[in-house]
């Protein structure tokens, strides 16, 4: 095991190491920590080398040109670079399963609430193959704010978070680049009701008002090929999994909605009087602070009669048992084998009592508002996924490596949700077609939360944006489901019969450390290689301005007013001026952070 | 779409062919091959029944392969990015939408016009051995192209460089065209240039027969020549797999000569011939 987390002191031991120079030899044989032994092996006297995990353009017209802006300035500096160009599904896997990357270009999908970078950043999840810490970031401090921020509320939390966001401005595991506008067109003559806000989610597909099929064109054909709601690799945003699945509360334009639950209802436990169910809770902030080990707990009643695609009952004891799953995909057959995704969320979660076949009481580890977003998970059938652990059990040797095994890596087609939608066929890289799902709650008379498209929904892939664009206005698509690329944008035809829908997304651009190696677990360096990034120009040449530029990876309210964006980075803003780089200033920050450069202009340090 | 497409280049063909046809091969040819049609169809046969085969596993091979390459293939693309750079972006200073034109009609059309009429060409000559030689170099070019998409994965340019490129990418100007080039390949699938291989292979074989067909060898070359060009244009090859096209069509040439000539011995012998015919695929799945 090469493996140890990086704390912000790794750095500075590897420049007073990189100095002893001579001394180098001497400290190995005496039998030195890890990761002193690797930059000895390593810091030779070759040419620092570094890859950026991509995209191909025809995945992401974006990521690749982020990326090799980045590479053209890295070379600049003296850093040989090496584009190493992934399919999405791959480069997922190249990043969050595999760990085998030192730079990459993505888009995080964030959430409704910032208590994501809980799952992003916890040194718990450092060793973890996943959405969860996929960096390998490891530092008390930001696990001690990571924590607090789920056990306060209102201002308090507020203040954690802004403190973790000026610790990640500093110490950059990874650095986000900007918000994308999302847009998409849709056609008005087929259908009714387009909400902009919320076509990422189930809520956009609900409640429209026309006859027959919707037809919906998507860039990203992964959707064709896995439905599994616990895969890592097969989609960033769960749009699809939102629609064939139901989850106990669910997000519509960032708030909560029961869903599922027909009624929930907050308490404190131990002592303190319950708060109704004010989904606010709010509270005395001190106490809140003080008590420290505050718990929540959550009383919820399912809705009546609610079933699977597959006919069985959906009940409490299918939503005990998702969280139990995906704590552990082995379910106590292997090492512990946690879920590739949800996994913040689920570690909210302390225990689930089954009262009786709707009720469940849920106990919490903190404040309502991360409390709630643990009950966003999809709601898995019991029935469907023990089955399956228990034939492989059956059949002899049995193992779970985390994220890797076949629970969360097979494609799971046809899913069993519950959903609003329901599975009817696919043609793999060509189209997805879902029914309605006849028997679903919205589509009660007491219910309302927009019904599902009686004709169902088909989803064709059509890679290119403005070929997508043009099929919308040529009238063979009634939507462009997934985001359009920025370069298409401009070439949206002004027309009656066309809607365009734009929204701004939490989800952003950004570039990911891998934080396990060195040179790369020096804060220094990275952060001398963020000042490499222009995001000011990115936004402009990239995106035509569809874009917004950023130092943090939250946006609005819960921005620090000292990280607001202010024409250039407020912490490491760009080295140079009109997007061009100011190459000797740049050098000198990585000398600063004690790194070499050979008489050629190359920076030493390389494998 | 994709039908469409399909209707459009059929049409083209149907133009074409019969046109080059009287223009390049003449009267007497053709009524001389209306006489002899059984003999040399039943002397070409193996090597027809060879080529399909082939182009059959092709087929099949759409759909496994790409597992297969992400398994034991090989990611190149920032080797061939980094030795060539931007080498293609070369292009920019002549780009003219009249050219873009030119060349997005040459990849398409001209393209598949260059593959089918010499084997109409050759059909009609009555020494029957560049017509073998013709199918076995096809053959050739498909078999090992196959082999060499599943070693190696590598995105082409107008991946890596969209920005630079769009003005002239094929499916930005001509989206339709890529329901045709999705049906036949995936955009792993770069190196070496196919188009490059089998036209430069056309070209070659114009050259060797250009006693009997004169005015198809300028014809072959300039072709030839543009389609390798239009696939740099469009930015869907490197330089690199270009240039290795270029060495897999000489390799093909050179070995269709060896191997015509191994099977003209085993002519006499019907049911060894056979099973040769049946063997050679067989070699070519085990590569």
């Amino acid at each position: 095991m090469n493996w140890s987390p990086s704390s912000p002191d790794d750095g500075v031991s590897r420049r007073s190491f990189l100095a002893a120079g001579a001394a180098a030899g001497a400290v190995t044989a005496s039998g030195c920590i890890d990761s002193v032994r690797n930059v000895v092996e390593q810091a030779g006297d070759n040419q620092m080398t570094l890859s950026i995990t991509t995209l191909p353009a025809d995945a992401d017209r974006q990521n690749v040109q982020i990326a090799r802006r980045l590479e053209a300035n890295l070379e600049a500096v003296g850093i040989d670079v090496a584009l190493d160009m992934r399919s999405p599904s791959e480069l997922l896997k190249t990043v969050l399963i595999d760990q085998e990357f030192d730079l990459y270009v993505g888009r995080h999908p964030a959430d409704y609430d910032p208590d994501f970078l809980y799952d992003a950043l916890h040194s718990t999840f450092a060793n973890e193959r996943g959405w969860q810490n996929p960096f390998g970031f490891a530092n008390m401090y930001f696990d001690t704010l990571l924590e607090e921020q789920r056990r306060v509320d209102g201002e308090q939390r507020k203040q954690r978070l802004g403190s973790v966001l000026h610790g990640l401005a500093q110490e950059k595991p990874f650095e986000p680049i900007c918000f994308p506008d999302e847009h998409r067109i849709a056609r008005t003559d087929g259908f009714e009701g387009w909400d902009e806000g919320t076509l990422g989610s189930r809520h956009g597909y609900l409640g429209l008002e026309g006859d027959g099929q919707l037809h919906a064109l998507a860039t990203d054909s992964r959707m064709t090929r896995n439905l599994n709601p616990l895969s890592a690799t097969a989609r960033e945003r769960e749009t699809m999994i939102d629609l064939l699945y139901d989850s106990l509360l669910s997000e519509r334009n960032g708030e909560l909605v029961p869903w599922l639950a027909e009624s929930v209802e907050w308490s404190a436990t131990p002592s303190e009087t319950a708060s109704g169910d004010d989904t606010n809770g709010e509270k005395d902030d001190a106490n809140a602070d003080e008590r420290g080990d505050e718990r929540r707990t959550v009383s919820i009643t399912l809705r009546e009669d609610c079933r699977f695609h597959d006919g069985e009952p959906l009940t409490a004891s299918d939503v005990a048992f998702t969280y139990r799953f995906l704590e552990d995909t082995s379910l106590g057959r292997a090492p512990e084998s946690p879920a590739p995704r949800y996994r913040g969320q689920v570690e909210m979660v302390e225990s689930v009592e089954i009262e009786d076949d709707r009720r469940l009481t849920i106990t919490l580890r903190g404040e309502t508002p991360a409390g709630q977003r643990a009950l966003t998970v999809p709601i898995l059938p019991k029935h469907v996924w023990q089955e399956l652990i228990d034939q492989r059990a059956a059949s002899g040797e049995f193992s779970a490596p985390q994220g890797r095994w076949v629970a969360v890596t097979g494609d799971h087609i046809p899913p069993v949700g519950s959903g609003p939608y329901r599975y009817e066929s696919h043609t793999e890289d060509e189209q997805l077609v879902l029914e309605r799902y006849d028997d679903h709650f919205t589509l009660r008379e007491d219910v309302d939360l927009g019904e599902p498209v009686a004709a169902g929904l088909r989803f064709t892939i059509e890679p290119g944006s403005a070929a997508a664009v043009r099929r919308v206005s040529d009238g063979s698509g009634d939507l462009t489901a997934s985001i359009l690329d920025a370069y298409a944008i401009g070439g949206i035809p002004d027309s009656s019969d066309i809607t365009e829908l734009t929204a701004t997304h939490r989800s952003f651009y950004h570039i990911g450390f891998n934080v396990r190696n060195a040179p790369l677990s020096n804060p220094h360096f990275r952060r001398a290689i963020t000042q490499l990034i222009d995001k000011e120009t990115i936004v402009d040449e990239v995106f035509y301005d569809y874009a917004t530029p950023t130092a943090t990876p939250v946006a609005d309210d819960w921005v620090p007013s000292s990280l607001e964006w202010s024409g250039e980075d407020p912490v490491t803003p760009f080295v140079g001026s009109n997007g061009r780089l100011n190459v000797e200033a740049a050098k000198s920050a990585f000398e600063t952070a004690g790194f070499r450069y050979d008489d050629n202009g190359r920076l030493l340090g390389g494998y | 779409m994709l039908a469409e497409v399909l209707t459009q280049v059929a049409l083209v063909i149907g133009i074409l062919l019969p046109v080059s046809v009287l223009v390049f091969i003449g009267r007497e040819r053709l009524v001389r091959t209306r006489a002899e049609w059984r003999d040399r169809l039943r002397t070409n046969a193996p090597v027809i029944a060879v080529l399909l085969v082939v182009l059959l596993i092709n087929r099949v091979a759409r759909q496994t392969a790409p597992k297969l390459s992400r398994e034991i293939g090989i990611h190149l693309t920032a080797t061939f990015y980094n030795v060539e750079g931007e080498f293609i972006l070369l292009f920019k200073s002549v780009e003219t939408p009249e050219l873009t034109a030119y060349f997005a009609s040459v990849y398409v059309f001209g393209y598949t016009f260059l593959l089918i009429f010499p084997v109409i060409a050759y059909f009609m000559l009555s020494d029957t051995r560049i017509f073998r030689r013709l199918l076995t170099a096809y053959a050739l070019n498909y078999a090992i192209g196959l082999v060499l998409y599943i070693l190696i994965i590598a995105y082409g340019p107008r991946n890596v460089m969209p920005a630079e490129l769009t003005e002239r990418m094929l499916y930005d100007t001509n989206p339709q065209y890529q329901y045709l080039t999705r049906e036949v390949n995936t955009n792993t699938n770069v190196f070496p240039s196919l188009h490059t291989s089998l036209s430069a292979t056309v070209a070659a074989f114009a050259s060797m027969t250009r006693s009997a067909y004169p005015k198809w060898f300028p014809i072959a070359v300039v072709l030839g020549a543009s389609v390798a060009l239009s696939t740099m244009y469009l930015g869907i090859h490197w330089g690199i797999d270009v240039a290795a096209g270029l060495v897999l069509a000489a390799t093909c040439v050179v070995l269709s000569d060896k191997l015509v000539d191994r099977w003209s011995l085993s002519d006499l012998f019907g049911d060894r011939l056979e099973r040769l015919s049946d063997r050679l695929p067989w070699l070519h799945r085990e590569e």
